[in-house]
């Protein structure tokens, strides 16, 4: 066994996983294969630190029907890393079946360890963390944004291309994008999320200005993405919405209850802001202020402003 | 007339596990059984579609010997006959070991038009039987489905992910894991859940389905599990004009370097 | 002695569990407040089969069993208690048919009983001291082949939305004091009216009215269990009663443990949870254990009940045991959560007023000591 390799559908994931790969990489002294399905992030990965880059050309272009495929190719893998959108990790499960081979889902962190690959993972909707060892090859899938992207290598590896079989067994007869706001909150470095501390939707403003002013971005709870309906879904943080890791997180007139907090627990600093001085969020912060959002948004706005 | 299989899992209660205070160890002695959350819209959706059209709903379990308290449960929703594998292997079992080991029962008393399956369990949720258990199969996989129809051999789903909705059909046998929102699973009334007691479960020998020691030690061991804690300042301004408080938190903000 | 439920115990209260959780828990408070009688509900219970969850296959029930049956009391009590007192007079009017009645009674009333398609409840209690005691009492002449019933029952149960009354009357002239019989009676008999809704302290979604019988003629067939059999038939169903309400007043008292509980763990005072403080775990402990033993005391009375073995002692401790310390759990759990306890956005205000329905009513306070003395003289 031999090699690490790295596989996603998604270009900026694919070359998120660079970083963790050249950590492996350090700790192994085994090459880099990237799988790629396009010329251009072949190109890329290549230029960024994969030896080899493979370009699979397939005729139908569907992730989760490569298993068979992908597997022929990583045979050789030490460590295999799949970029954990939903379509990387049902072939991740599928590749790993073929392989024999141990799969953690959402790893949150990679090492290698008297020749196993330690890995770490959320349990139980964020109640803990799991630690687990895998033998030898080990499959991995890896949350986007988990690692940012490695600067360019010295030397690029090569690219080949190969060709793939697809599972013809299975029809994709229509393929509708989600509508978007076009909004990615997880890429702000400053988030006002805001709960329904907030009487109206005509309130939102106060959050807004104060977004704005930090050149941030608002964002929410599942109840007002999904049953108030004040602020689009891709807004909405939690367990079955986005993760985001800002360098500030504004809870403002939120509980902080754990399937909200799980997903922004990794904010580097939290600040809370509630009527409620017995509300979880204040457990969850670095800093708080008790008092009434529509009195201390104000003064925050202009006190920033300043 | 689709012959169904519906994988569950016995699973504890995560909301009934709590962390020790001294060591963040993991205590489920309080936690109660029950069926998987998505398994159990699983075995809905394919009682649904026998009730409507006709044929039959199997459902299967690997787990412990407290599998045996799940099948009056799983066979009043809806299911006609429950296999069941109790062993200890299961306590330690990984996706690869729990793949196998479902995939050779499958084997044994298959085959099947459609096997079902949650999207992933309610307490590891590691999303990976559905595709692992395809692929020692060799059967195509349709996962995070929100709509399935069955209709003279072609399965039809629209899957729904994060970036889209897919429509795709396959003819033949397939393995589905379906997301918790393609229905609301029943409630099971009184007679549904005194009529359990009339319907078949069979016992799979673990023994008898030709799976090795070596197959059932698992290659991700888990190594540890601790409850998650922040630890974060706690620091809390109360002053009773809010401009203090502000006060006091621009500052602490200024000196965390954030402006 | 094994004290686990079968599966089939377990499975029935977990039922019962997610259909409150389900469809009672978003409008317990609203129907508290409003005392609208949940006409919907009671059909989706009809729907699960819970209506007829006591009654004999043979008209249609589930004969699942007392214990089952108080394990879905208790699991609508966490919820609405109301709901499970409707339930619990529409049971018991419906087992005075069963238990009691002719054949012809039973074909002509309780399948539609079982199915939960008509609604029954009890008549018993009066404005006087007792039944056939006072200006109101309810009489019953005998003409012919028929009865005439005069007078009034008081604070039934129900009353308004059942289809079938079990009443409790006199005949005169009676042998002694206490003879009653019962009559079955239909809601539409004429000269049968129901009075004015009675807003009474609590379990408000359940109707409670006088209902007033005037030349209300009755076929001698109506009879239950002959003339004057009646006073057995009240005792053991009253007795019946006290193990119904006891499974409400329990789960009624677990719902405010567990809501008290959970505010002791969130409400942070002198920086910590105020659930780490002494006196607060020693009032969640001792509601938390009255609660416990209680549910026991319940559980095996049920258990003599299914096994056809005398239980109106162990019947009439509970409901000792819990009018002694019902009132005293919401008390606790009030102190607990103090001013967010005391404010009707809470539930604790409603279970409070609820717990007292459930553990003061349906006898005189001496009632169940004189049959305990009775038994342990």
């Amino acid at each position: 066994m031999t090699g690490i390799f790295l596989f996603s559908e998604d270009p900026v994931l694919a070359k998120q996983l660079l970083t963790p790969a050249l950590a492996l990489k350090g700790a192994l002294d085994q090459p880099i294969t990237a799988l790629a399905l396009d010329g251009a992030t072949a190109a890329d990965l290549a230029a960024l630190g994969a030896d080899t880059v493979l370009l699979l050309q397939s005729a139908s272009g569907w992730v989760e029907g490569l298993g068979d495929a992908v597997t022929d190719l990583v045979r050789a893998a030490t460590v295999v890393l799949v970029g954990g959108t939903q379509r990387g990790k049902h072939l991740a499960a599928h590749v790993a079946a073929k392989l024999d081979a141990g799969l953690t889902t959402d790893a949150k962190s990679l090492a290698i360890e008297d020749g196993k690959l330690v890995t770490s993972r959320i349990l139980y909707a964020g109640l803990a963390v799991g630690v687990e060892e895998l033998a030898f090859p080990a499959v991995a899938t890896i949350p986007p944004r988990s690692y940012p992207t490695p600067e360019a290598a010295q030397t690029p590896g090569s690219v080949e291309t190969v060709a793939v079989t697809d599972d013809i067994r299975v029809t994709v007869t229509g393929t509708t994008p989600t509508e978007s706001s076009g909004v990615d909150i997880s890429l702000a470095n400053k988030l006002v999320s805001v709960g329904r501390g907030f009487r109206s939707k005509d309130d939102l403003p106060l959050a807004e200005g104060l977004a704005a002013k930090l050149k941030g971005e608002v964002s929410c709870t599942r109840g007002i993405a999904e049953d108030e309906h004040w602020l689009p879904i891709e807004r909405y943080i939690g367990i079955s919405g986005q993760t985001v890791k800002p360098d500030l997180y504004l809870a403002v007139g939120l509980s902080g209850q754990v399937q909200h907090m799980v997903g922004a627990r990794e904010s580097k600093i939290i600040v809370a802001i509630n009527s409620d001085e017995r509300a979880p969020i204040f457990e969850a912060a670095d800093y708080g202020i008790v008092g009434d959002l529509y009195a201390v948004l104000p003064l925050l706005t202009a006190a920033i402003t300043s | 007339m689709p012959k169904f299989l519906v994988l569950y899992k016995w699973t504890l209660d995560e909301q009934d596990i709590k962390i020790k205070s001294d060591d963040l160890s993991l205590d489920a002695s309080r936690a109660k059984g029950k069926i998987s959350d998505f398994d159990r819209n699983a075995i809905e959706e394919a009682a649904r579609i026998v009730e409507a059209k006709g044929g039959s709903v199997d459902v299967l379990t690997y787990g412990s010997a407290a599998v045996k308290q799940s099948l009056k449960d799983v066979l009043s929703r809806g299911a006609d006959k429950a296999y069941w594998i109790a062993d200890a292997s299961a306590e330690t079992a990984d996706a690869v070991v729990t793949a196998k080991v479902l995939a050779a029962a499958i084997r044994k008393i298959g085959p099947y038009d459609v096997i079902l399956t949650g999207e992933g369990s309610s307490d590891q949720f590691n999303q990976q039987t559905a595709p692992r258990v395809a692929a020692l199969l060799g059967l195509p996989c349709l996962s995070l489905v929100h709509k399935l129809d069955v209709e003279a051999g072609t399965v039809s789903v629209t899957r729904k992910l994060a970036v889209c909705t897919e429509q795709a059909t396959v003819s033949g046998p397939v393995v589905v894991s379906v997301l918790s929102d393609i229905n609301k699973p029943r409630i099971p009334g009184l007679k549904q859940v005194l009529g359990a007691a009339k319907k078949p479960n069979e016992e799979i020998a673990l023994g008898s389905l030709g799976v090795s020691p070596a197959d059932l030690q698992p290659k991700a061991v888990r190594r540890s599990a601790k409850g998650f804690v922040m630890t974060r300042k706690n620091v809390v301004f109360k002053d009773a004009n809010p401009a203090d408080s502000v006060a006091k938190l621009v500052s602490s903000l200024v000196s965390e370097g954030l402006f | 002695m094994n004290f686990e439920l079968t599966d089939e115990q377990r499975l029935i209260g977990q039922s019962a569990r997610a259909f409150a959780k389900e469809y009672l828990d978003p409008i317990a408070a609203d129907l508290d407040h409003s005392g609208t009688y949940p006409k919907a509900i009671i059909e989706q219970l009809a729907g699960y089969d819970f209506l007829g969850l006591l009654l004999p296959e043979e008209v249609g029930g589930a004969a699942a069993g007392a214990v089952s049956y108080i394990e879905v009391i208790e699991a609508l009590s966490r919820s609405c208690p109301a709901v499970a007192t409707i339930l619990t007079n529409h049971t018991l009017g419906a087992l005075a048919v069963v238990d009691w009645g002719s054949d012809k009674q039973k074909k002509d009333y309780a399948p539609a009983l079982a199915k939960g398609e008509r609604l029954a409840t009890l008549a018993i209690y009066e404005k006087g001291p007792a039944p056939g005691v006072g200006p109101d009492a309810l009489l019953a002449a005998r003409q012919g082949e028929h009865y005439v019933l005069n007078g009034t029952k008081a604070f039934v149960r129900n009353a308004g939305v059942a289809d079938l009354y079990v009443v409790f009357a006199t005949v005169e002239p009676a042998p002694d004091k206490r003879a009653l019989s019962v009559f079955l009676v239909d809601a539409r008999t004429p000269g049968l009216t129901i009075g004015p809704r009675l807003e009474t302290m609590g379990l408000k979604a359940c109707p409670v009215a006088h209902v007033i019988f005037s030349n209300v003629s009755v076929p001698a067939a109506a009879l239950v269990g002959g003339e004057n059999g009646g006073t057995a038939i009240a005792t053991t169903l009253l007795a019946k009663a006290a193990v119904f309400e006891a499974a409400q007043t329990v789960g009624i008292g677990k719902a405010a443990v567990k809501h008290a509980a959970d505010y002791a763990k969130q409400r942070v005072q002198f920086g910590r949870p105020i659930a780490s403080l002494q006196a607060i775990q020693t009032l969640l402990a001792d509601v938390a254990t009255d609660a416990h033993l209680a549910w026991l005391g319940v559980q095996r009375t049920a258990q003599l009940i299914e096994d056809g073995q005398p239980f109106e002692t162990d019947a009439a401790m509970v409901k000792a045991f819990l009018a002694r310390v019902g009132s005293k759990m919401l008390i606790d759990t009030v102190q607990v959560e103090g001013g967010f306890g005391y404010s009707e956005f809470m539930p604790l205000p409603r279970l409070f007023r609820d717990i007292a329905g459930t553990t003061l009513l349906d006898a005189p306070a001496d009632f169940p000591d004189e049959i305990i003395a009775e038994a342990i003289a």
